[in-house]
């Protein structure tokens, strides 16, 4: 490693060369690592509100109608009465912390925050193909927070409708009462479109056209994949949602009723439109969470990742499948049934390539040598968490069982493992692995693994017992279970699930803290602290304006660790092989 | 610079123990009832749905513990160690096309039982089936019967209204003695088919003992939905679809009862139904003719 840095000391300039103002470097700026690190932040902030969200509503379902500690008498009137949570004000709680979560934590971080940071690093470019439009997406994702939090100050309240917003309830305000509230949701989604819309453009541009000498597809790590294939997905996806997003503003406020049975629409177009982005969105959510995935327990296995191209085509399969499986959200909606059907077999058809996947993770820690670092713990958990909620995502792509299921909790456990052990763990991970390149310094071990570990503790105290509320037929989007006799008997689960959901809260502070004293006191992060092929870890930490001094040449695919014959256990991608390294190029 | 793998991993194994023995000591302090499955099923189809459930059950556990153990045996063993290095390989196509093979006829084969079972959920109700008119509304349910000719006059959708709670058409004869209750009371052992109407918005029937659900959309009569329960009992009907503010009380009770008690009450509500109708039926005639 030492050669290696030395070897880069030559050409790379000190960062401090560019230099500009603060609202030129922090707010206005056109370098691809700030943008995504505005998108962290940002997504940061958001996950402490939709977090913040999650424990208001989840006191209440544990405890009802008592006062809700602490935050209770600082609630708006619209949410809560005397510091009580009121059925409409958890109903906008739920909707709120869904949308928050979906379109403001989850997707700005794993494609705003890593797409932005890691595509033009790992590819070898200098920056995206449009900065201009890169900040602009940034900024359009910012003023779309604004509107969705403004709703909550809107006359009548926040949206209480469910992130799903199903029609009619969504579309004629006599039936929500909130029809400022519902009108900004839409507002909020169609600007939050446009900023995904613009993001994705940007990031395909750059990854077809951007690439070093010699970065061919096939030696594109596993991040830039993910994201290339999630970027084709939202541009795809997402102006399905932007149009129904248009259609429901205009029925709530210009008369019109594309939902609305009495003038002639159709309640079910809503949902075929939203799911046909709301599958897609899916893997939009969970694919860049595989790729880097792949990268962290391919670099702490050092060893190359199991099955490279099969991982490619599994998450190309993903993305053909993902557009053919919406009508799985629909099978008791009341369409028809044959469709339901045929929507089980396109459905059970999708789990085959996360299964691939799957066993290609376990290939790829077999006989490699494992170190356990946050980052690695917390991939290695997004495994297993995946697998989870890969298993009971079959149970609801049999039809039968859906009839049986459907709108449980069964569900709500079913998302939380997926986005939640999946998608977050992912970024939690992908932090520990990266912010010494973002931030040159390490982030502190010991408090990163008493991190993951409560997480992972408090993450299935909070959503396990959430499986056996929905078999026994809890559901979703209620806010007091105990008026229903067969269901007040589940009070001890929902009490188990929210004193994990608390803990899991409290957590993130560990977290927050660690973040925090690492950037003031945290060790120095050379270039390349984990031993890694890539691009970005070529230049130093921070990598400086304009990423490489020279451009880079790609001599081989990104995951030739310990390849025998050579000293060391690892060969950079920008580092033809010696000669007596005897690789197998794929 | 990377943290030495061996004792703390060791120390994390521990922990895990500890912790995964203390959440099954509070799982079983909170033992009481059918807290951890569904509850008793009370429908034929019912029992066919659950061992649909349980077989996908098992499937999933036996791949979950197979491949966790797999896993987690591999993260023991090729954990770190001095001067071991790791094996170098890219892959191995034949493995790879077993594990596409294999998942996949499982699929496949979930699949056609899965949607056999569909079908026959779903199959045409029996002629001697009982029908019940459900329309749902924010935020309640109201259930009306054929009355005393048997014969319940069929929704229109169109006709929906605050007034005619049922889109009723107007001088259908078969509309004349029905008769409308606020509770779904029903004889066990007779197949029940239910018209599922909305007035408003999208509703849902939902009964977790029956394992049945089905959304009630406005401008529309779903008529495909029948069953027939096997054990008496008073069970609740929810709206699991969000409906607005009041829809966690959306509620209406659900009584199984035998056929001599169904007779009975039957008799009695359309007796009284009829009684009721016959006065307001001359009110009605002049209101009817000044239009």
């Amino acid at each position: 490693m030492s050669a290696l840095t030395a070897e880069s000391a030559r050409e790379v300039p000190s960062p401090s060369v560019h230099r500009s103002g603060f609202i030129r470097t922090y707010l206005w700026t056109y370098d691809h690592k700030m943008i995504g690190l505005q998108y962290l932040w940002t997504a940061l902030a958001f996950l402490f509100i939709g977090g913040g969200l999650a424990l208001i509503f989840r006191y209440q379902l544990a405890w009802p109608n008592t006062v809700v500690p602490v935050v209770g008498h600082f609630l708006p009137a619209s949410a809560a009465v005397d510091g009580v949570i009121i059925p409409q004000g958890y109903n906008m709680m739920v909707t709120m912390h869904a949308t928050v979560m979906v379109f403001f934590v989850v997707m700005p971080m794993l494609i705003g925050a890593f797409g932005n940071y890691l595509i033009p690093l790992q590819i070898g470019a200098g920056d995206m193909a449009f900065p201009l439009l890169n900040e602009l997406s940034y900024w359009l994702y910012v003023l779309s927070g604004f509107v969705l939090i403004g709703a909550f100050f809107a006359p009548g309240g926040a949206p209480g409708t469910g992130w799903t917003a199903y029609a009619p309830l969504s579309s004629v305000a006599a039936y929500n009462g909130t029809r400022v509230g519902q009108s900004l949701w839409g507002i909020a989604i169609f600007i939050n479109g446009l900023s995904s819309i613009a993001g994705a453009t940007n990031y395909i541009t750059t990854i077809v056209n951007m690439r070093a000498p010699g970065m061919k597809m096939f030696r594109l790590p596993l991040p830039v994949w993910s994201l290339f294939i999630t970027a084709i997905l939202l541009v795809l996806a997402v102006p399905v949602l932007s149009a129904a997003a248009a259609m429901l503003f205009s029925d709530l406020n210009f008369g019109t009723s594309f939902f609305r049975p009495a003038g002639g629409g159709q309640p079910l177009l809503w949902q075929h439109l939203f799911w046909f982005f709301g599958h897609p969105e899916v893997y939009i959510m969970i694919l860049p969470g595989m790729g880097l995935a792949s990268e962290i327990i391919s670099v702490s296995s050092r060893k190359p990742i199991f099955g490279y191209a099969a991982m490619v085509w599994a998450m190309v399969a993903i993305a053909f499948l993902g557009f053919v499986v919406w009508g799985h959200h629909m099978f008791v909606s009341g369409m028809n049934l044959t469709l339901s059907a045929a929507f089980s077999v396109s459905t059970m058809f999708i789990a085959v390539p996360s299964a691939i996947k799957t066993f290609n993770w376990l290939g790829t820690v077999w006989r490699g040598s494992i170190h356990f670092t946050t980052a690695m713990c917390f991939a290695l958990a997004f495994v297993s968490m995946f697998v989870i909620g890969g298993l009971s995502g079959i149970f609801m792509a049999s039809t039968p069982i859906d009839l049986f299921v459907h709108h449980t909790y069964f569900i709500v456990a079913h998302i939380h493992y997926v986005l939640f052990g999946g998608s977050i763990f992912a970024i939690f991970g992908s932090l520990y692995f990266w912010f010494p390149k973002m931030f040159g310094r390490m982030l502190s071990e010991p408090l990163g693994k008493l991190h993951f570990l409560l997480t992972f503790v408090f993450f299935n105290l909070a959503f396990f017992p959430m499986h056996n509320l929905g078999l026994a037929g809890m559901m979703r989007r209620i806010s007091d279970p105990t008026i229903y006799e067969h269901l007040r008997q589940l009070q001890p689960l929902n009490q188990l699930a929210t004193i994990g959901a608390i803990g899991l809260g409290f957590t993130t502070f560990v977290f927050l803290y660690n973040v925090i004293r690492s950037l003031r006191h945290g060790a120095h992060a050379p270039a390349n602290p984990w031993h890694s092929n890539t691009l970005e870890w070529t230049v130093p930490s921070p990598p400086g304006h304009g990423n490489f001094p020279v451009t880079p040449t790609v001599y081989h695919g990104p995951y030739e660790y310990s390849v025998p014959g050579m000293e060391k256990d690892f060969l950079p991608q920008n580092e033809p092989a010696p000669a007596e390294a005897r690789l197998h190029s794929h | 610079m990377l943290p030495s793998g061996n004792g703390w991993f060791r120390r994390t194994v521990l922990l895990f123990v500890v912790v995964l023995c203390g959440t099954a000591g509070l799982y079983a302090e909170q033992r009481s009832g059918s807290i951890y499955w569904a509850p008793e099923n009370a429908t034929v189809t019912g029992h066919e749905v659950d061992r649909l459930l349980n077989f996908i059950f098992l499937l999933t556990v036996s791949v979950f513990v197979l491949t966790q153990a797999v896993y987690i045996f591999y993260l023991v063993k090729y954990r770190r160690r001095d001067g071991v290095k790791a094996h170098y390989f890219h892959g191995n196509t034949k493995l790879e096309i077993i594990w596409t093979a294999i998942p996949a006829a499982i699929f496949i084969g979930l699949v056609i039982y899965s949607n056999e079972l569909w079908e026959r959920i779903h199959r045409p109700p029996p002629p001697n089936a009982l029908q019940v008119g459900i329309s749902s509304y924010q935020f309640g349910w109201d259930f009306r019967y054929a009355g005393a000719d048997g014969s319940l006059a069929m929704p229109d959708p169109e006709k929906i209204s605050m007034e005619n709670k049922f889109g009723l058409a107007e001088g259908d004869p078969a509309a004349a003695d029905d008769f409308t209750s606020a509770e779904l009371v029903i004889p066990v052992g007779r197949p029940v088919q239910i018209l599922l109407n909305s007035r408003d918005v999208i509703h849902s029937f939902y009964v977790p003992e029956f394992r049945l659900y089905q959304d009630a959309v406005p401008g529309r009569t779903i008529s495909w939905v029948w069953f027939e329960t096997i054990r008496k009992g008073e069970f609740q009907l929810a709206c699991s679809q969000l409906c607005g503010q009041g829809h966690y009380n959306m509620n209406a009770r659900i009584r199984v009862v035998d056929e001599a008690e169904f007779e009975k009450w039957y008799r009695e509500k359309s007796a009284k139904a009829q009684a009721a109708a016959a006065p307001p039926k001359i009110a009605e005639n002049p209101t009817k003719t000044t239009l």
